[in-house]
């Protein structure tokens, strides 16, 4: 019981951990608490859903219950929802930027987007459910007593490589680095010479390819209904506040300990305060560290 | 307070002279019966139905004699769904129009406050068509004033655990929604599932609208259950039962009555959901349930399914029985006059205006009547609530089908053996 909660825990986390990259992100470099990012997530998995659609699910690949047509869909909803990120930018918060719009501003302004977001949705799919595929895996017995499906194996092992990939990508590349620099100080990065529109533009777009893989993820176990990256968002902003804002190693730890806090609390209360959970965690991690695990000091 | 003053010399009155009339001649007319429904709001599109078949009743006691002699008035007010407004409306009709009985409403939210109150305290009949929160009727708020023409979730409950225990069911795991539906229905089905040759090992309370439950079904399944009974909502369920099966758990599953849709049975995969069974209220079929059917979309030009609109109807034709019944047009004695509308060895007497008219007769002869209305035969226990018949589904080649009745007489057998 205690070792399946605690791979039910990392599993849940991993998900929880690629959405809240986009929002540590936001918090840092947009500043300021972006509330339609859970939105993207369900974009991802809808953008997906079109091609599989179109595509097929594919023959279920060695012991996975998908194809290769899966893996495909999900690179294009990550590129094409990296792309809707950016436009819902230019749309809306790019406005708000240039008139010097105060950070409360783009809050409200981020909630206003959510709904539409959700509601275009709605609007093209409507509101009920939909799969990936029919297929119903029956778990593995991996270790005595821990049940695992090969997909969420697949989940996990898929979303370590993009998240060191990640990494690397933001400690060695140049746009990495000017990333990092404008997290720092944007006024500083821009007497350097760093281009701070292209660094947003790069940020959005990351943040909505991550917050799409999250959502393919979330439907393949085992839905995907247009709530269900509303029902992600107090996960992501828990996990992204705790592990310590703009830390990519700080989101992914703080989304695994939400998973975990979820999944492990259920050995000790009733099941019904799961969800209270991790904000439990959160208000001890920041009564000890103000700035999150993982986050420098202000 | 001037109110209470005038109500309470009224009261006297009455009371000092109503041993020297009779009752016909103490009633003024017309007489007005209060009617409480959210007209506007999130429920008005099922509600128009439902105020159509009280509409409905409300000719048929009319062309059958009225209440002791008098033409009856509807007087009905818009609770839009919302507490605040329901018991706003519950007060006028009690203190303004001092109707001595209400029917209403839909929401258990909004018939819960009103009972409590309003018609508790003030001694008012009420008959809901539609609110199933079995607490209503258990925890003495309403005082024996309140009344429901549909079975509570304590019906499906019973059917659901002797289902389990029929079907030779073991070490049941129990996964419920967190709301007072999911409440509800646990702690009947625990109730019943022992006394029926049941047994449950675990329950597990959820919270909807999360994007996975494993660690309630991890939890469920660590107490090694050999079948589960899932007590939720669509949507919800099919991540769980999903999740559920996916983790091991076994394809032997009881369903309430929420999953019996498409939309659940497809999102699981109906090749899954083979050895299970749902429940759900089933409607009778009878001579008095037909002619409401005929009358109904005779006056209306469209069917009467729908929710609640033959529970309303039943509701509103119990009160008008009632206040024949009753000595008095007063609360207490409506209340008690309720309980004659069905009477052991009464003349069986069924729904339409004839039909009234000749239970007017019967009760102006002092006989007993047996009321079989829209929804069968109307009984209520001992709670104020009645029981209906249930029926238990199934999924064959794909599709929801009926597997079997389980007869109003054999629900009350069962209600019998568990309480």
């Amino acid at each position: 019981m205690l070792a399946q909660s605690l791979a039910d825990g990392i599993l849940t986390g991993a998900i929880i951990a690629l959405g809240a990259i986009g929002v540590s992100l936001g918090l840092q470099i947009l500043r300021f608490a972006n509330f339609a990012h859970a939105e993207l997530v369900t974009w991802g998995g809808y953008l997906a859903l079109v091609f599989v659609t179109f595509a097929g699910p594919g023959t279920p690949t060695g012991p996975f219950s998908f194809g290769w047509q899966l893996i495909a869909a999900m690179l294009l909803a990550a590129v094409l929802t990296g792309g809707l990120a950016w436009l819902v930018d230019r749309l809306v918060f790019s406005r708000l930027r240039r008139s010097g719009a105060q950070p409360l501003s783009m809050v409200f302004a981020s909630f206003g987007a959510a709904l539409v977001m959700r509601h275009v949705v709605v609007l093209i799919w409507g509101s009920g459910s939909y799969f990936y595929t029919s297929e119903l895996q029956i778990a593995l017995e991996v270790l005595p007593g821990v049940r695992m499906l090969p997909d969420q194996l697949f989940i996990l092992g898929l979303t370590l490589l993009v998240v060191t990939g990640l990494h690397l990508y933001l400690t060695h590349s140049r746009t990495g680095m000017a990333m990092r620099a404008m997290a720092e100080s944007p006024a500083l990065a821009r007497v350097c010479g760093i281009e701070v529109e292209a660094v947003v533009r790069w940020t959005w777009i990351l943040s909505g390819a991550l917050a799409a893989m999250a959502g393919v993820f979330m439907g393949l176990s085992p839905q995907i209904h247009p709530e269900m990256g509303l029902s992600l968002m107090l996960a992501l902003f828990a996990a992204a506040i705790l592990g310590g804002v703009g830390s990519l190693v700080g989101a992914v730890v703080g989304g695994l300990l939400v998973g975990l806090a979820e999944n492990l609390s259920v050995l000790f209360v009733d099941p019904g305060y799961k969800t209270a959970m991790p904000f439990l965690l959160l208000l001890l991690v920041l009564a000890v560290r103000p700035q999150g695990l993982f986050g420098d000091k202000a | 307070m001037k109110h209470l003053l005038t109500l309470a010399a009224v009261l006297a009155a009455g009371a000092l002279t109503a041993p020297n009339q009779t009752s016909a001649q103490a009633v003024s007319c017309p007489v007005k019966i209060g009617g409480i429904l959210p007209m506007t709001g999130s429920m008005a599109p099922i509600t128009k139905k439902i105020a159509e078949a009280a509409q409905l009743a409300l000719d048929h006691i009319n062309q059958g004699g009225g209440i002791k002699g008098c033409p009856v008035e509807l007087v009905l007010r818009d609770d839009q769904g919302q507490p605040t407004v329901g018991v706003d409306a519950a007060k006028y009709l009690v203190e303004v129009e001092r109707v001595p009985a209400i029917t209403g409403t839909i929401s258990s939210g909004v018939t819960g406050p009103i009972i409590s109150s309003i018609t508790g305290p003030s001694k008012i009949v009420q008959i809901s068509c539609c609110s199933t929160a079995s607490a209503f009727t258990l925890d003495g708020r309403s005082g024996g004033y309140f009344f429901r023409t549909l079975p509570t979730s304590k019906t499906q409950a019973f059917a659901t655990a002797s289902e389990i225990a029929r079907r030779g069911l073991k070490k049941t795991a129990i996964i419920y929604v967190n709301t007072d539906f999911g409440v509800d229905m646990t702690r009947f089905i625990k109730e019943a599932l022992p006394k029926l040759g049941g047994e449950f090992v675990v329950e597990v309370p959820y919270t909807d609208n999360q994007p996975s439950y494993r660690a309630e079904v991890t939890k469920a399944l660590a107490a090694k259950p050999e079948s589960l009974m899932l007590v939720g909502f669509p949507k919800d369920a099919v991540t769980i039962v999903r999740e559920w099966l996916s983790l091991g758990g076994s394809p032997k599953i009881a369903l309430n009555n929420s999953m019996r849709v498409m939309d659940f049975v497809n999102g699981v995969g109906p090749k899954f959901l083979n050895e299970s069974f749902g429940m759900d209220n089933a409607q009778v079929a009878g001579a008095t349930v037909d002619a409401f059917n005929k009358a109904f979309a005779e006056k209306y030009k469209y069917d009467s399914n729908g929710p609640g609109v033959h529970t309303q109807y039943d509701a509103l034709m119990v009160l008008g029985l009632a206040m024949n019944i009753a000595k008095d047009l007063t609360g207490p004695s409506i209340k008690d006059a309720v309980r004659q509308v069905h009477a052991a060895g009464g003349a069986q007497v069924g729904t339409g205006p004839d039909e009234f008219k000749k239970a007017v007769a019967l009760i102006k002869e002092g006989k007993p009547i047996k009321y079989f209305g829209a929804t069968g035969p109307i009984e209520f226990d001992a709670n104020g609530d009645v029981t209906g018949p249930a029926l238990v589904w199934k999924i064959a080649d794909g599709q929801i089908v009926t597997d079997r009745v389980i007869s109003i007489e054999e629900m009350q057998a069962l209600f019998k053996k568990v309480e």
